[in-house]
């Protein structure tokens, strides 16, 4: 069995595609604001009230309450009750915000009140951006020994970093911003990715049978793997269990998508070509 | 068959068991019921009896089961008796008992503040600090907690890239104990103005006996040993530092720095010395303090000859000089001087300031005292993060986290079955899951040396039976068997971020195991043709991709641990001891499993 399409280095055009969409919104945002993509007060500096209620409230009524404040409003509702995440500058006065809150009949015995300077939110940001180089230089040398074989080890990496890329670009589309918590969850993505790339990698290279049949059998575990992960992520994210949870899981639930696509399509392609060539097939 | 040959499933038995142990087995020397005292106010009658921790069981023979127990029995008033730590104490109440108390903790897991609630503030030293630099503030900021009575609270230094940080861990410490007394600098000082007159072009400024002649210049300058000094600038004399503020045609004027930190000898706390009054609306406060010989003597010169003037007010005679002292640049009190005292050797000025109720007021002689006491931060603080999560926060978490992890197992068992049309194949792995939860637990848990050394003991144990009955004991078998009770020796706390770890490492052990699955169940053409099958073979390619995957996991989670602060730091931990258990011991356990299972279908 060979791979479903005849011709089937035309498939490179979907993941080429959704890399120049990406890659275009990374940039229309860098072009419009001078970063990259949003971060969050953890990275910036700011104030984060966090009230917990029973039952979910009016967004409108908070906002409106709230209005002399420069602040955003979110809410997250899951299984146990609701939260109200106000955000606003790192001089805002979270006293004021709560009793702002509470004058509209808002219960504000629960709360919880983060403040980050920019000193340490700078701080935060380098180590960030640190983290993420660190962890895929590692990753790389990890996968190249593994395989020992420039080319395809160097497919891995390139499928990661199109993951993470894709992720990134999905993030700013739902309006999910760069966290200490996202980032956590696109270093995971991160392993999720090299996971994949390093189970079809080992069936193709070392595998029996046709290179349709081996790529087949490992997207068939590929998207046991898939659907596993999906379903308890998306059990994970409607349980709004806390913002941190919730922005993991919705980051990996992007990535997860979009690693279907750079895996089973993107490095399947350029794998088959890889042992054509050296006549491995 | 062997009853050795599935050691890995036994050696993870062993880790299940010694893992329940380290997380639940805790003494409970008074009983399971009763509470943990956090807080004893000061017009508590038990203050200063109880210390925080000790374990309340019984109030007037009445059972304290626990916290919400307590809030109902803690409001009795007249004779109370109390049974704590064991021991019978008997009070009389008059308006509240004033001691609040928490449940004891059930655990051996300590939970992060994003759990329980607390406060948590980062300071961060305004000009580069060393790591001594460090210790010091932080062994200056624990004498202050000491002092002021906070007694949960604990003090961290953390490090970023090139740069420190002083990290602040409470129960409850609002953050206006952080703004008066931790993040404070604590530099005191004590200036006296002084009026020097001017005659034919030169002002006479006077210390001690000694007059010193200065030559005034155009612009408000003012020459002082042949230097010009501006209006702002400053000058010593004597060993006094004094500051030109500026002049007019009689007259210039000073301010000398008669008191600093190193002047203060003694805070003075006794009632005698120290004290709260009203007077009209607000409340004043004053502690006396006792400057050194040197601080006295330059009292004493600064202040003889000086002017004074009649207060019509008072009736009573100042000196044309006050007091004025500061604390971090920032004016606390300013005291006339009584005549009396004019070139007199002064050794416990006193320190005033009012506030608007007698508890500010309380509260910021407090603060103010302690801080003096403690001495200066050899640099200032500021404070760059403020987390305050109220305790209840966390409550609901563990309810609706269960009601998360049942939701996604059931989906994943729902998707597995779909699968392979067993349930076999999807059981083990709930347990197998389950089992990898517990263990990262157990390993984070606290107080469980012994246990761990027993679990490392038995399966060494069985390790060497299962060489000794000839089965295939594998080298990362073999490392699991010694290295996870040894991980086990460390504890972390499990907050949010660790909770994260411990899902990434599911999510990871699901994958895994679907591989392990996959793996074993296809059959190679060669098998197929001669109708026989492999396991070895099979296992070998399937942990290939499960030591590979996890090898990439090490190499991006080791950085985190030595990166990261705050948060990064919890996952990157949890994730790496989850995936040394994964691939050492419920893995291959798995693995097990799943070969019982195909050889009975298969009948091989």
């Amino acid at each position: 069995m060979e791979l479903p399409i005849k011709n089937y280095k035309l498939l490179l055009v979907i993941p080429i595609a959704l890399m120049v969409v990406s890659a275009g919104i990374l940039i229309t945002h860098y072009m419009r604001t001078g970063e990259w993509f949003n971060r969050s007060f953890e990275l910036t500096g700011g104030t984060l009230v966090t009230i917990e209620t029973k039952q979910a409230t009016d967004i409108g009524a908070v906002e409106s309450a709230l209005s002399q404040f420069k602040v955003s409003v979110r809410s997250l509702t899951g299984f146990g009750g609701s939260k109200l995440l106000i955000q606003a500058g790192s001089d805002a006065d979270s006293k004021a915000i709560i009793a702002a809150l509470g004058s509209i009949g808002i219960d504000t015995s629960v709360s919880s009140v983060q403040t980050i300077g920019p000193a340490l939110s700078e701080s935060f940001w380098v180590q960030a951006q640190l983290a993420l180089a660190a962890a895929f230089v590692f990753m790389g040398i990890v996968v190249f020994v593994l395989f020992r074989d420039p080319v395809p080890s160097g497919y891995v990496m390139l499928c990661a970093f199109s993951d993470i890329v894709v992720a990134m670009a999905l993030m700013q589309v739902f309006g999910i911003e760069l966290s200490l918590a996202s980032l956590g969850g696109l270093i995971m993505l991160l392993d999720y990715s090299v996971d994949t790339d390093i189970l079809l990698t080992t069936r193709c290279l070392r595998g029996t049978g046709t290179f349709g049949e081996r790529w087949k059998s490992s997207v068939k575990t590929g998207f046991t793997m898939f659907g596993t992960a999906f379903g308890a992520l998306v059990a994970l994210y409607i349980s709004g269990l806390s913002p941190v949870i919730s922005e993991i899981a919705a980051v990996l639930i992007l990535g997860l998508c979009a690693d279907v696509i750079l895996t089973w399509i993107q490095n399947s392609v350029l794998l088959k070509v890889h042992m054509e060539r050296k006549g491995l097939l | 068959m062997s009853f050795m040959k599935h050691w890995h499933i036994w050696m993870l038995l062993v880790f299940v068991v010694a893992s329940l142990l380290a997380i639940g087995l805790r003494d409970y020397p008074y009983g399971r019921d009763g509470v943990k005292i956090a807080y004893v106010a000061r017009d508590s009658p038990a203050y200063g009896v109880f210390k925080q921790g000790m374990i309340i069981t019984s109030l007037n023979g009445a059972t304290v089961a626990d916290a919400s127990a307590w809030q109902t029995l803690s409001s009795a008033t007249g004779p109370v008796k109390l049974t704590v730590d064991g021991r019978v104490y008997e009070f009389a109440v008059n308006k509240t008992l004033g001691i609040d108390a928490v449940d004891m903790e059930r655990t051996n897991i300590e939970l992060g503040l994003d759990l329980q609630g607390g406060t948590r503030i980062v300071l961060k030293p305004k000009t580069n600090a060393t790591p001594e630099t460090i210790q010091q503030i932080i062994s200056i900021l624990q004498t202050r907690a000491n002092l002021y009575g906070l007694k949960e609270i604990n003090f961290y230094p953390v490090s970023g890239i090139g740069e420190s940080f002083v990290q602040i861990e409470a129960a409850g410490v609002g953050s206006d104990v952080v703004d008066d007394l931790l993040s404070r600098q604590g530099t005191f000082y004590a200036l006296i103005n002084k009026t020097a007159p001017v005659k034919e072009g030169e002002a006479s400024l006077r210390i001690g006996d000694s007059y010193y002649n200065m030559t005034l210049l155009d612009n408000g300058t003012i020459s002082v040993g042949g230097n010009a000094v501006q209006p702002g600038g400053k000058f010593t004399l004597q060993d006094v530092e004094f500051l030109y503020v500026g002049r007019t045609n009689r007259t210039a004027e000073f301010l000398a720095k008669v008191f600093d930190n190193d002047d203060i000898e003694l805070v003075y706390t006794d009632p005698q010395k120290s004290g709260i009054q009203p007077q009209g609306k607000v409340f004043f406060f004053h502690f006396a303090v006792l400057v050194s010989k040197q601080g006295a003597e330059r009292f004493a010169a600064l202040t003889k000859g000086m002017g004074s003037y009649l207060d019509m007010a008072s009736g009573e005679e100042y000196l044309d000089g006050k007091l004025f002292l500061y604390l971090d640049d920032e004016q606390i009190s300013d005291l006339n001087i009584g005549a009396g005292l004019r070139g007199q050797v002064i050794n416990t000025p006193s320190i005033q300031g009012s506030r608007e109720t007698r508890d500010a007021a309380m509260k910021e002689m407090l603060s103010m005292q302690t801080v003096l006491r403690s001495g200066a931060l050899p640099v200032s603080l500021e404070t760059v993060s403020v987390d305050v999560i109220s305790p209840r926060l966390g409550s609901s978490f563990f309810e609706s986290t269960a009601y998360a992890a049942l939701l996604a197992a059931a989906i994943v068992v729902a998707l597995i079955v779909i699968r392979y049309r067993s349930l076999n194949v999807a059981i083990p792995m709930i347990f197998i899951s389950f089992s990898e939860v517990l263990i990262i637990m157990g390993v984070a848990a606290g107080n469980d040396s012994r246990i761990w050394m027993s679990a490392l003991a038995v399966n060494a144990l069985i390790v060497g039976l299962a060489y000794w009955k000839k089965e295939v004991v594998d080298m990362s078998g073999v490392m699991g068997a010694l290295l996870v009770p040894l991980v086990g020796l460390i504890s972390w706390t499990i907050d949010l971020a660790a909770i994260a770890g411990v899902v990434a490492i599911i999510g990871t052990g699901v994958n895994h195991q679907i591989i392990i699955a996959d793996e074993t169940m296809m059959r190679t053409d060669e098998e197929k043709k001669k109708k026989t099958y492999f396991f070895r073979d099979h296992i070998k390619r399937a942990f290939f991709i499960i030591f590979g995957a996890a090898a990439t996991t090490v190499a991006a989670m080791t950085p985190l641990i030595i990166l990261g602060i705050g948060m990064i730091r919890g996952f990157a931990i949890t994730a790496l001891v989850g995936t040394l258990i994964g691939v050492l011991v419920t893995r291959p356990a798995y693995a097990g499993i799943i070969e019982r299972v195909m050889s009975k279908k298969e009948r091989l």
